[in-house]
């Protein structure tokens, strides 16, 4: 029990739905305040940047896509964050194991352009599904056997394969007579098609839509996801009612670099065509957002990673018709997850008066 | 250098209560008004009323979940009442928080100690005391705690660390810890957990001779013998209530039963013996270490056969744990063997031991044995997810899963909605039914049951018993490890007793008393054959 300013904090026994879902939307409520008032600050009329936003976002059919385009690699990364903190391993690589799954898509790309196109996005799919899952396979090795953190671990090799990407692309990897720090482009019958005619959204979208289809499978419909699920709520009775723990974290690492890899390899082969460090603007870290305000469901993943994808393209439009920043989308994920996840544990309390003597 | 302080707050509190007059015993030092405390969803004090005299022992008796525990804490000011009035000496108080309590002269010692193990007793009693400057004069101190202790009789190893003491003892220095800042007033919960019978019967007479000197107990416990011998006047609760404040001279322990759970009570399911099978587990010189090690378990020797009950007595933390641990799997033996049907499983994993048939009652149902964030179902086939028939194919079949849930429910009486409630929303009897229902749907050939009915009702305490010895019957070898003597002699067909990692004796249950079983649970064996 927590008293301040006269004011008692008692845990609820039970917390409704209705109740819950109020909390979220107060918690967007006030994110939604704060960040007016973070657009306000940059010298802009808010209900115009709103409006720019919005329009820029989900305003038409195109705008809609982009956002769409945007959302993929969260969802890659999102279900990635999922599946780990579903056994609460804390997956904080993300962003390295996308990053390891570009690496081998790129390499896929640039050297077996002599297949036809469908055999190399498949090649590329299994490249990146097997370097996002060695990168997670580290981590997770080390936690099994010598009980090293995966916080530590996982955060140490995303700077680990930034380095080697950068001596890469400085280097062996560089495209010939370029300044720029990145490969070649690798040919148009390599890249994944488009799926809607026009636009810039590609397999990759349908790819991490079927992905969440199988990652909700793999945690609800099978004995291994329900272990994976019963380590994360109680690991000692998991351990006593025979699971192998040890086993266990070890393939959720796998899993989960796994599908941040193949995020990584998405966005190679449908958007970018080429290997450089921008690639990724943090979206294995906003996947650690994204997750937990998805309630660590891929529905939920899907939802808010399409939110985020409108966030991100949205902006832009505001910026360039108001002249607001575009680094204020990032400020204004934070301000959201921080009241929501408030919103949401507060939920779970009820707020009474404290009686005091005079 | 020590800083020499005096504390005004402590010297200003008399040690040592002189012998009062006839008029002064009756006076009433506590007095609690109509007080009621509501957590969500349960109203766990409904308009309490209740005097306490001074000098007297007071027993709160009631089953678990009765509120005891909560009124405790209300007197101690953890709990904030929502209503009623708390008098103590004829003032009206109000109780903000455990110092209020303390500076009136309240102390409470909780189940759970709350001690500082790697410290010393002496420090372990000063800490947290109020003083004013920055030292301690532990000297001074120190005096005054040996006072208390010649007083009454208590003899405790002041400078020894906590953590080597037996638990026994460190529930002395929960009482110390209370006496040494003037409490006249103490809130004991449930303190005889941990002690075996002899040391129940030296408690006992160091708090009597606590009550002579004008001290005022109240003590918690749903265990009626001792209500009858040693309390003045009992104050039965059942779900909340007060039924009635009594002089225990005038009530017999099947009148309090009757008040106590509601109805009447039959105290023994009886125990037919059935005469034993086949050896299914044998433990020979079993030998455990830690990580220092330091020997957990020592030259264990035991045999369980079919259609028996073992029963490991023992006061708690004495190698119950470990013992538990090595059978399920989940510690490594040093050396020593572990047979399951005269098959070599020593040092098996633990998916290795429940495949082998088994079965295990974890000690603590809500840490190590369920997941309560989960529904029913999921605990049901926890352990045991990977069977075919709750599959087609790969994937889990729910219909399956529910119809084998829902049987489950059925045959052991789980009240819930429907296999998808969640655990957390269960009742403590419903919970171990839940652990019941999963335990023994595999056939085990072997179930490991630790302290069964610890915190249940009496109701689900029957029903546990019944489902053990119907298991028994069956034709399952069972040990039962439990903290609780009457449950052992009431279950097993054999005793064994477990103190600092050794068997101390076995013997056929007919064969020996409870008196005999508690000296060799104080490590004490008597030199007869």
């Amino acid at each position: 029990m927590i008293s301040i300013f006269g004011l008692t904090l008692e845990p609820r026994k039970k917390t409704s739905i209705p109740l819950q879902t109020a909390a979220i939307l107060v918690g967007l409520v006030a994110a939604f305040l704060v960040s007016a008032a973070l657009i306000a600050t940059a010298g802009a009329n808010v209900f115009n940047a709103l409006g720019y936003m919005f329009k820029g976002a989900y305003g038409d059919w195109d705008a809609f896509v982009e956002t769409l385009v945007q959302a993929t690699p969260l969802i890659f990364t999102g279900l990635a964050i999922v599946v780990a903190f579903r056994a609460k391993v804390f997956n904080i690589g993300a962003e390295g194991q996308f990053f390891a799954g570009a690496m081998a898509a790129t390499w896929i790309g640039l050297h077996l352009t002599g297949l036809p196109g469908p055999v190399v996005w498949v090649l590329i799919i299994i490249g990146s599904i097997i370097a996002g899952g060695i990168w997670g396979f580290i981590p997770g090795i080390l936690k099994a056997t010598l009980g090293a953190s995966e916080i530590i671990t996982t955060v140490m090799l995303n700077y680990v394969i930034l380095y080697i990407i950068s001596y890469l692309l400085s280097g062996p990897w560089r495209e010939p007579d370029q300044f720029y720090l990145q490969t070649a482009w690798f040919p148009d019958h390599c890249r994944f098609p488009a799926v809607v005619p026009l636009s810039r959204l590609h397999l990759g979208f349908i790819i991490s839509l079927v992905l969440a289809a199988v990652v909700y499978l793999l945690l609800w419909k099978t004995p291994f996801g329900f272990e994976i699920r019963s380590i994360g709520i109680n690991p000692r009775a998991s351990r006593y009612k025979g699971i192998r723990i040890k086993k266990t974290l070890v393939l959720v690492m796998v899993i989960s670099g796994a599908i941040a890899g193949l995020g990584g390899g998405s966005e190679i082969a449908g958007l970018h065509q080429q290997l450089r460090l921008d690639i990724s603007t943090g979206y294995g870290y906003t996947a650690i957002i994204i997750a937990l305000l998805g309630r660590l469901h891929p529905v939920g993943v899907i939802i808010v990673a399409i939110f985020f994808g409108g966030l991100v393209n949205g902006s832009t439009s505001m910026q360039i018709n108001t002249g607001v920043p575009v680094a204020l989308v990032h400020c204004i994920q934070g301000v959201v997850l921080i009241f929501v996840l408030t919103a949401e544990v507060l939920a779970t309390y009820r707020i009474r008066r404290t009686e005091i003597d005079e | 250098m020590m800083v020499l302080v005096q504390d005004i707050k402590l010297a200003a509190k008399p040690l040592i209560l002189l012998p009062m007059s006839q008029e002064e015993i009756k006076e009433i030092i506590l007095r609690v008004e109509n007080l009621s405390k509501s957590f969500p969803g349960v109203l766990a004090n409904d308009r309490i009323s209740l005097d306490i005299r001074k000098g007297e022992i007071h027993c709160l008796l009631g089953e678990n979940g009765a509120g005891k525990s909560t009124l405790a804490e209300c007197l101690y000011g953890t709990y904030h009442p929502d209503s009623g009035k708390i008098f103590f000496k004829g003032e009206e108080v109000r109780l903000a928080s455990h110092q209020d309590a303390i500076s009136l002269g309240i102390g409470m010692v909780h189940q759970h100690f709350q001690l500082v193990p790697p410290m010393t007793v002496m420090e372990n009693i000063v800490a947290g005391t109020v003083h004013k400057g920055i030292g301690i004069n532990i000297r001074q101190a120190t005096e005054k705690v040996e006072k208390i202790c010649r007083n009454y009789g208590i003899e405790l190893p002041l400078n020894n660390i906590i953590s080597q003491l037996p638990v026994g003892q460190q529930q002395w220095v929960e009482i110390l810890k209370a006496l040494y800042v003037g409490a006249e007033f103490l809130l004991l919960d449930e303190p005889t957990a941990v002690l075996t019978p002899q040391e129940i019967k030296r408690f006992f007479s160091i708090l009597t001779k606590m009550t002579r000197a004008g001290l005022s107990i109240i003590l918690i416990t749903h265990k009626l013998n001792e209500v009858m011998d040693i309390s003045d006047r009992v104050t039965v609760m059942r779900k909340g209530k007060l039924i009635d404040t009594v002089d225990t001279a005038d009530v017999t322990q099947e009148n309090l039963a009757r008040m106590m759970v509601g109805r009447e009570v039959v105290f023994l399911i009886t125990n037919e013996k059935v005469p034993p099978g086949e050896t299914v587990l044998e433990i020979s010189d079993l030998q455990v270490v830690n990580a220092k090690h330091r020997s957990l378990l020592k030259d264990i020797n035991l045999r369980v056969r079919r259609k028996e009950i073992i029963g490991l007595a023992g006061v708690s933390g004495n190698g119950q744990r470990d013992l538990f641990d090595v059978i399920v799997g989940v510690r490594k033996i040093a050396s020593g063997k572990i047979l399951l049907d005269q098959e070599d499983v020593s040092n098996s994993p633990p998916w290795t031991m429940l495949k082998k048939g088994i079965a295990s009652i974890p000690q603590d149902r809500i840490e190590e044995g369920l997941l309560m964030e989960a529904p029913i179902y999921e605990n049901i086939i926890l352990g045991i997810q990977r069977c075919a028939q709750f599959r087609s194919g790969i994937l889990f079949n729910r219909r399956k899963i529910n119809a084998f849930s829902r049987e489950k429910m059925r045959d052991f009486d789980i009240m819930a909605g429907s296999p998808l409630q969640r655990v957390d929303t269960l009742s403590g009897g419903n919970l171990q039914k839940v652990i019941l229902a999963r335990e023994f749907s595999q056939n085990p050939k072997f179930l490991l049951a630790s302290q069964p009915t610890r915190g249940l009702d009496v109701g689900a305490i029957e029903y546990v018993h019944k489902c053990l010895l119907d298991l028994r019957n069956s034709g399952v070898g069972i040990l039962l490890i439990s903290e609780e003597l009457g449950e052992i002699f009431h279950l097993s067909d054999y005793i064994a007793v477990i103190y600092k990692g050794e068997i101390m004796g076995f013997c056929p249950t007919e064969d020996t008393t409870v008196e005999e079983v508690g000296l060799l649970m104080a490590g004490i064996r008597e030199s007869t054959p």
